[in-house]
């Protein structure tokens, strides 16, 4: 189906309609199509805008819970493994507390997985759950109310200068950041029809506003007169001009494959050409991905504002709504990575399979029907105990939803990568940082953007990519992963980390005299 | 695993003789003593003359083995016998840890079977007592260079009890603040600790209302 | 760095001299939790003191207790029976594994791997369940007695030790995984922090830090308390490479320490006299009677015990007016007293990012420096 959603379209003939027929029919009526024209750009504007801000609070809530789940914390909703395990009979009931009965799917799924997968007396504590104390509170309040919370916190702080510090540079340094950050989304498009900006060589803008912000963090650093805020000051600066190379040369090479330097052309090719980048040049999205954790300085890249070093490095000194934006715009930045991600590698608002699933719904005569049936299995499946009679969604539906929402979707799916990314691994060194960007990213990405020129000048022949390419690009790209994955020298490992100590293995499901030797 | 008893009683045995022999002209005294509980394990006992500290330190050290000072404690006894109003006990240990040797580019480790351990490889335990008489300025030899250990050890003992070590370099006040009053070592007997059956300074629980009599004193 | 620094897990201070990131020199600082333990407890009775050692090192408070009873024990010649030392071994050893447990959830947290801190303070809430039974508090337990324990094992603890230790040794395995496997762990903790045991032991440093560095001593065996060699052990060794160990070393030895101890407790619970099931209420009330006659001028007592950051040692004088009341003289010896300056000696070469690392891995827990 095609985009149905041609918002621009729609702003852009109201306004005009409005300013015909208010300033047009004055005197002024030369002024009635740059006054269509400010409108237009003005509702485009604050609707990209508004729709980035309010869909940042799904990245706090991914980050939040799927972190949680990670970490095996438990917070008003359970932990991963909870879902499914009970202890000798026992299980969660946190659901049951679920206002509407909206936690009846929840509690189906939960006993199912308890039949199939549950595990005796694998977690010890689950029982201790279900003495949580709400204090009286006997509605659930979703977690998310902290998030206002904080935000409340910061536009009610003191606002403080250090005495010593360059008054002027601490001052500018968070304007540069936070508007720089808000610049970027001017040009991130939605859709094909929804963006704020699409000038023609939109991609160049958008990496150059991208690469503003390092001289703010570089400023609050230095301005701060505080020993360890010029330390972070000092790695933030190295760092991101160290991974803002890979990045350019690796965005460079999706514009050759593209052929264009607008971000929306890039994604309506792979859209036209029916197979998404990351299957072309599958380097190039790990490199992009890679380079762009170091650019929003998420662990593993995380040095410049190290916490046990530098107590919040960079940022140290700033307190208040300062602080607020700053951590805003660190949170804005990684959904423009993901959201950039998202558009060159994973086929922007495309559905995913769109053109197997339109290809099943032939012609708009079957359209009545499919909605009738799915309206049927909608209401048998919401009286019954069998909440799986929901499952069968009509296609029609899914093939209904706006691209920008799937758009969303791969954001935040990238997101969730991003997140447990930061959730498993360590901060690396500075100077390892910088080896690692200097040494290895920048060769790999030049190797990258001589595959995207093989790639455009002697494989395209316009069209589709003949499908043979991409499936042969991933399959090696999938084999050098299992093969990098892989332990090569296992014996070596185990005799370099295990040396010498006998390990006590676990004698199994304890009882009192189960352990006998 | 352990060490067998027999073998630390002869182990005991022989530095208790090796002590009397070179330092028979002396005060020194050297005896095995055992500890009253437990195991009731042996350890060698020296009550060491404070002029001859330095060399029975580097004695200990080289040639019986005693790697590892442990700590360094001092005492003031103001109602003891005349020449011992402040006494320093030092607690070594004899380790024997040896660097792990080289072998294939890494380290071989150093695995020791405790039962079998005799003679000059038994870990033993020290304690030497080193008595001062009664003196404005009690002072002992610094043993800083025989054992890092001792370095901080002995700024502590001074620190706290006002013991001085000749010949340390960089003494300062390690546990109290910098700017502590000079001569103020807490740990010395005539600042009393006032608990329970003692003198209350204060006329209320929580310390803040002075009796008038204490008024201007050091707590 | 310091006092308040995420860092120094404590308050300390510790000055660098850096030349743009590398450290050229490092001065620490202690002294900011002094609270004079030593002359507090010249005048308290020698059963009143346990508590106090208790706050000697928080995050290993039983080891400490343990430390000073078996010291008044030397002093005033007491014989514990055999049903107590076991109990003081399972209580010592869960404490051990609780405690290093609380480093690995504070060392990973400074390199930046903040699922580890969840994680380790997960599997420590299952120990400090235990730890409650026994003593009856989370954190200080006022635990043993002279002459023995505070109470028997309760009744069903055989039972939960030994689930809750199964379960700990297969989660610990999943932690291991999580930080062995991870080549930044890896780049992060090797060749940093190089730290010879000659030169360590000079310095006073003991215990896992040493046997990190290649040499299996340990002051159960060297000095043998209580049933140790009566449990079915080893000692955690590493091999580290040429240059000495490193922190990846010195976290390889805690975590293996930590298997040792919960196959000690297992063992323990197998070999109590008595049966581990059963509960005696009655003590001896005799023990005490006339140790404190014993504890006369010129009489002393020390003992050396592995605590969980090396060797500990409390030596106790008797004699005064109060004799047989309180001790003379308490001399408390802390291993992380001579560790802070040895580590921050091991710093000087590495670059400011390596602190933590190095500080970490060494295990610094501030109430026990400062006393």
């Amino acid at each position: 189906m095609e985009d149905w959603v041609v918002f621009r379209t729609w702003v852009g003939d109201l306004t005009q309609m409005i300013a015909d027929n208010t300033v047009g029919k004055t005197s002024l009526s030369d002024y009635s199509d740059g006054l269509a024209i400010v409108m237009t750009e003005t509702i485009m504007a604050v609707t990209v805008f508004a729709t980035i801000m309010g869909t940042i609070l799904a990245l706090l809530w991914i980050e939040r819970k799927f972190f949680a789940r990670i970490m095996d914390r438990r917070g008003a909703t359970m932990a991963l493994r909870s879902l499914w395990v009970g202890e000798g009979g026992e299980h969660a009931d946190w659901y049951d507390d679920l206002p509407f009965g909206v936690g009846k799917p929840i509690r189906w799924l939960n006993k199912l997985l308890n039949e199939k997968a549950g595990n005796a007396s694998e977690y010890e504590t689950v029982h201790r759950t279900k003495d949580r104390g709400y204090h009286g509170v006997w509605w659930m309040l979703p977690g998310m109310i902290q998030n206002v919370a904080d935000g409340m916190k910061f536009m009610t702080k003191e606002w403080m200068v250090p005495a010593k510090a360059d008054k002027f540079i601490f001052e500018v340094a968070p304007f540069i950041i936070i508007t720089s950050t808000v610049m970027i989304f001017a040009f991130i498009p939605l859709s094909s029809n929804i963006y704020s900006a699409n000038p023609e060589l939109s991609l160049l803008f958008m990496m150059a506003i991208f690469g503003i912000a390092p001289f703010g963090v570089f400023f609050a650093g230095w301005s701060s007169n505080n020993k360890f805020t010029l330390l972070g000051g000092i790695r933030s600066a190295a760092q991101l001009t160290a991974y803002e190379i890979p990045l350019l040369v690796t965005v460079l090479s999706l514009a050759v494959l593209s052929g264009s330097l607008n971000i929306i052309e890039i994604a309506e090719f792979q859209i036209t050409s029916g197979v998404w980048n990351i299957f072309l040049l599958p380097l190039g999205a790990a490199l992009f991905m890679i380079t762009m954790v170091a650019e929003v300085e998420r662990i593993p890249f995380d040095m410049p504002e190290a916490e046990a070093e530098l107590v919040e490095g960079w940022w140290t000194e700033y307190g208040g709504m300062r602080w607020g934006l700053m951590f805003a715009s660190e949170y804005l930045r990684c959904y423009a990575a993901c959201l950039l991600f998202a558009i060159f590698f994973l086929g922007g608002w495309e559905m995913p399979f769109g053109d197997t699933i339109t290809g099943i719904i032939p012609n708009q005569d079957l359209i009545l029907g499919a909605i009738g049936v799915g309206l049927i299995g909608l209401a048998l499946g919401l009286r019954s105990e069998y909440p799986v009679l929901l499952a069968p969604i009509p296609l029609v539906f899914i093939s209904m939803i706006p691209p920008t929402v799937w758009l969303l979707f791969k954001a935040w799916f990238m997101f969730a990568i991003f997140v447990w990314i930061r959730a498993s691994l360590h901060r690396v060194r500075s100077d390892q940082i910088l080896e690692f960007g200097w040494r290895w990213l920048l060769p790999l990405s030049l190797v990258n953007l001589a595959i995207a020129f093989w790639l455009r000048l002697s494989i395209w022949q316009g069209g589709t990519w003949p499908l043979l390419i991409p499936g042969l690009i991933t399959a090696i790209a999938l084999i050098l992963v299992i093969i990098l994955g892989m332990d090569e020298d296992k014996s070596a490992m185990e005799g370099r980390i295990r040396p010498y100590s006998v390990y006590t293995e676990s004698k199994g499901p304890a009882s009192p005299r189960s352990h006998d030797r | 695993m352990k060490i067998k008893a027999e073998y630390a009683e002869e182990s005991a045995r022989q530095v208790v003789e090796a002590a009397e022999t070179r330092w028979s002209g002396t005060s020194l005294h050297a005896e095995v003593r055992h500890h009253k509980s437990g195991m009731k394990r042996p350890y060698v006992f020296i009550n060491c003359p404070k002029n001859h500290w330095r060399s029975v330190a580097k004695w200990l050290r080289f040639e019986m083995g005693a790697d590892h000072c442990s700590m360094i404690t001092g005492t003031h006894w103001p109602e003891g016998p005349d020449e011992k109003k402040w006494e320093i006990v030092a607690h070594l240990m004899r380790m024997n840890v040896i660097n792990p040797p080289e072998r294939g580019g890494w380290t071989e480790q150093v695995i020791r079977d405790p039962a079998i351990l005799q003679n000059d490889d038994v870990p033993m335990e020290f304690e030497i007592s080193i008595s001062i008489p009664d003196t404005r300025r009690p002072s002992v030899p610094s043993v800083q260079e025989v054992w890092m250990g001792a370095d901080w050890n002995e700024k502590e003992t001074w620190d706290l009890v006002g013991i001085e070590f000749d010949g340390h370099e960089g003494m300062r006040r390690v546990l109290q603040p910098h700017d502590t009053p000079v001569g103020y070592h807490p740990l010395q007997r005539e600042h009393k600790i006032r608990y329970h059956d003692a003198e209350i300074m204060y006329d209320d629980m929580q310390g803040f209302g002075r009796k008038p009599a204490d008024d201007g004193k050091v707590k | 760095m310091g006092p308040q620094h995420p860092m120094t897990h404590g308050l300390w201070t510790l000055k660098v001299k850096v030349d743009g990131e590398t450290v050229v020199d490092t001065i620490p600082d202690l002294g900011y939790i002094h609270r004079g333990v030593e002359k507090i407890c010249e005048a308290r009775d020698f059963t009143k003191i346990t508590t106090y050692c208790d706050r000697l090192c928080y995050a290993s408070a039983n080891t400490w207790a343990h430390s000073y009873i078996y010291s008044a024990e030397d002093l005033l010649e007491v014989e514990v029976p055999a049903r107590a030392e076991h109990i003081r071994v399972i209580a010592i050893e869960i404490q051990r594994i609780a405690s290093h447990l609380m480093w690995l959830g504070a060392f990973c947290p400074d390199i930046g791997n903040l699922t580890a801190f969840v994680w380790c303070l997960r599997e420590r809430e299952m120990m400090m369940d235990l730890l409650q039974e026994l003593g009856g508090s989370r954190l200080h337990y006022n635990f043993p007695r002279i002459g023995g324990v505070k109470r028997d094992l309760p009744i069903g603890f055989a039972m939960r030790a030994r689930n809750k230790l199964n379960l700990f040794l297969n989660r610990v395995q999943e932690t291991e995984q999580m930080l062995d496997e991870s080549t930044v762990f890896l780049v992060r903790t090797q060749g940093v922090g190089y730290a010879k045991p000659e030169e360590m032991v000079n310095h006073g440093v003991t215990g896992p830090n040493v046997r990190a560095g290649g040499v299996n001593y340990d002051v159960r065996w060297a000095h043998p308390y209580s049933v140790y060699d009566e449990l079915d052990w080893e000692v955690s060794v590493e091999r580290p490479s040429i240059k000495g160990a490193d922190s990846y070393d010195r976290y390889r030895v805690r975590v293996d320490e930590m298997r040792q101890s919960a196959r000690m407790c297992l063992d323990a619970l197998d070999k109590m006299p008595g049966g581990a099931e059963t509960h005696y209420t009655e003590g001896d009330p005799m023990i005490l009677t006339k140790a404190r006659e014993r504890a006369e001028e010129g009489k002393t007592g020390f003992h050396h015990f592995e605590d969980s950051r090396g060797e500990s040692m409390f030596y106790l004088a008797g004699g005064g007016d109060q004799r047989g009341k309180h001790p003379y003289r308490i001399s408390i010896r802390s291993p992380m007293f001579l560790t802070i300056p040895y580590a921050a000696k091991c710093m000087i070469g590495h670059k400011v990012a390596d602190i933590p690392a190095i500080m970490g891995s060494f295990d610094p827990c501030i109430g026990e420096t400062d006393r």
